[in-house]
């Protein structure tokens, strides 16, 4: 039985699929580095649905504002007082956005306050280590979006562990390609994923 | 007919012949009392501390008849035990019940307090400590025993029924627990490590991602009890450390063995119970929630006869446990309790965290218990009489009075009266 399923949140508002490819690269990206039991394909898990508890570690995302159904609210609270883990990225780039203005907002009503995730934080040590914190994405750097380079995530924490990881980088674009494309980079530049799932599954 | 005056010299004679006898009887009552003993007391339960410490003073007490009428002091039952050992002749009767209680801290960081009864059955007991009444048990008809677990307690621990009470003394206070996990980088080992951590455990872990990274604590060895209460494996990365592990359950450690480390040659000689195939639990439908029942289930089979099943399912035995070296070792058949928790519903989270600091409680060594013992505290009272005073006496007459040792006073007045008239009578008609 595979101890990781990489589960895509589905919520009722917004493009929650926009970014189709990013599954299959990250599963490929920690089968390829670590011996952790990945199960081979990703699933789609309903927000407001049970099956959301069968996987601790959920990816979110979007282009579009984000209205969570008070159903989809209630899940997303049990789900983090049980000690699952959201990872939310913005796909606009954009802290002018109506996903990130809608989405923190809807975020804050659940988790309470997002603060800035310290660069020092176990997070970018806990694999591959990252001095300098949350690895830059090519969409940062070329100026589209907010024309912004983001030196930090912010999250929120519950009993010493985060439970929430909200990134403006744009990770969704920098990963949604296939894996067979990796071999173009010099340097793998989903490895920080890797960190982000060994983060879940030991915090 | 004889004069008077001839009459006198012969009325001295028999006085003086009468004051012989009376100093005579008077030397016999004085001897005969030396010999025959002293003052034999019955006293209730009430009154022991008052002729104890008559006893302890006036060698005139012989013995001391206890009628039980209530429980006497531990404190009471030494002082008495000392008694007659010296001197004292010392019988006791009554009904007393048999009652005995224990106050344990539970072997977790914020660990309650377990007070276990011992009673005779069909009776109820008050439960109490120093601040007010705990609770009330009853003991079935079945059973001699009831328990209860209390969040916390002041002071010691007493159980009452009627006039009788036993008294435990207090359970010694909450060390801090610490634990090692070591299992591979997964929902097993992350929700294990929450459980523990949210229980109150000190939680250092060693979770392997990849070959040759880990993701682990700083100072994670030495492995042994000044540092660990309990190692909890739960697959078969522990192996590399199993030797020192097994020299930690020795030395005293507790080993707690889940998941594919069930499986593991090097747990062998330790395990109470080898885990069969691995069985899928229950298929859950939308809204379903988990609970230990629906979770995967290595059955554990090949049970020690040393060991004792602590919990079984419909599938099979689910928990085992045994002593090893000095120490304690627990098999769980569970796998993935993770999903326990994340699915078990409102409770599930709750419910699953304190599962696993229990199981983790179970095997963790007891530390030194440092609470002071009042002295008056006697968690078993009927056992401690029998065993300081020896069995009941089926029966035993009501005290009698031994002669006194001083002459009674109107003996002394008597020889005081017969020497003046006898003294009187001479030095009347002029002799000397």
């Amino acid at each position: 039985m595979s101890d990781f399923v990489f589960a895509t949140a589905q919520y009722e508002s917004g493009d929650w699929d926009s970014a189709p490819l990013l599954p299959a690269n990250i599963i490929d990206t920690v089968a390829r580095y670590t011996s952790i039991d990945v199960a081979p394909a990703g699933v789609i898990v309903p927000l407001s649905g049970s099956a959301l508890f069968r996987y601790p570690l959920v990816y979110l995302t979007g282009h579009l504002p984000v209205r969570f159904t008070s159903a989809e609210r209630a899940n997303l609270r049990a789900f983090a007082d049980r000690g699952g883990m959201l990872f939310v990225d913005d796909h606009n780039h954009d802290v002018d956005g109506t996903f990130h203005k809608t989405a923190t907002e809807e975020l804050r009503s659940v988790y309470g306050p997002l603060r800035e995730i310290p660069n020092t934080h176990p997070l970018y040590r806990t694999f591959f280590t990252f001095p300098d914190g949350p690895p830059t994405t090519s969409h940062e750097l070329n100026g589209w979006g907010d024309n912004l380079v983001h030196k930090t995530l912010s999250g929120v924490e519950r009993g010493g562990r985060l439970s929430l990881i909200y990134s403006s980088k744009d990770y969704s674009s920098e990963w949604n390609y296939h894996p067979e494309n990796k071999r173009f980079l010099s340097v793998d530049n989903t490895r920080f994923a890797v960190n982000l799932v060994v983060y879940a599954l030991t915090r | 007919m004889r004069s008077r005056a001839e009459l006198r010299p012969l009325v001295e004679w028999l006085l003086r012949a009468a004051l012989v006898a009376l100093l005579g009887v008077a030397l016999w009552r004085s001897t005969r009392a030396k010999q025959s003993g002293v003052e034999h007391r019955t006293v209730v339960t009430g009154t022991l501390r008052r002729t104890l410490e008559d006893a302890t003073r006036s060698p005139d007490i012989g013995g001391v008849d206890l009628v039980v009428d209530a429980s006497p002091s531990a404190a009471e039952l030494r002082w008495l035990a000392a008694l007659a050992r010296a001197r004292l002749t010392v019988r006791w009767r009554g009904a007393p019940p048999s009652l005995a209680v224990a106050a344990d801290r539970v072997r977790e960081p914020q660990g309650a307090v377990g007070v276990s009864l011992a009673a005779d059955s069909g009776t109820t007991v008050a439960i109490g400590d120093s601040a007010g009444a705990l609770d009330t048990l009853h003991v079935g008809r079945g059973g001699g025993g009831a328990s209860l677990r209390a969040p916390e307690v002041v002071g010691a621990v007493s159980a009452r029924q009627g006039a009788y009470v036993a008294t435990a003394p207090p359970p010694n206070g909450q060390p801090p627990r610490a634990a090692l996990v070591l299992g591979r980088a997964g929902w097993e080992s992350k929700f294990v490590l929450a459980a523990l951590g949210e229980a109150g455990w000190t939680v250092r872990a060693r979770l392997p991602a990849a070959p040759g990274v880990s993701v682990s604590d700083p100072a994670l060895l030495p492995i042994d009890t000044t540092r660990y209460d309990v190692v909890i494996a739960l697959d078969s990365t522990a192996a590399d450390l199993a030797p020192a592990v097994a020299r930690f359950v020795a030395s005293g450690g507790g080993l707690v063995i889940a998941g594919g480390a069930t499986h593991l040659d090097s747990f062998r000689a330790l395990t109470p119970a080898l885990a069969g195939v691995r069985l899928p639990g229950r298929i859950l439908l939308d809204g379903d929630t988990v609970t230990p029942a629906a979770l995967p289930l290595r059955p554990l089979g090949a049970v020690r006869t040393d060991a004792v099943v602590l919990e079984r399912q419909a599938k099979g035995l689910a928990v085992v446990a045994r002593r090893a070296g000095q120490g304690r070792v627990l098999a769980l058949g569970y796998d993935e309790s993770w999903r326990w928790r994340m699915l078990g519903g409102a409770s599930g989270a709750e419910a699953h965290r304190r599962w696993w600091s229990r199981n983790a409680g179970l095997v963790a060594p007891e530390h030194d218990s440092s609470a002071p013992v009042r002295e008056s505290a006697d968690a078993a009272p009927t056992a401690t009489l029998v065993n300081v005073l020896g069995p009941p006496a089926p029966s035993f007459t009501a005290p009698r009075r031994s002669p006194s040792r001083s002459l009674p006073l109107t003996l002394l007045v008597l020889i005081c009266l017969v020497l003046l008239a006898e003294t009187a009578s001479r030095r009347f008609r002029g002799a000397r």
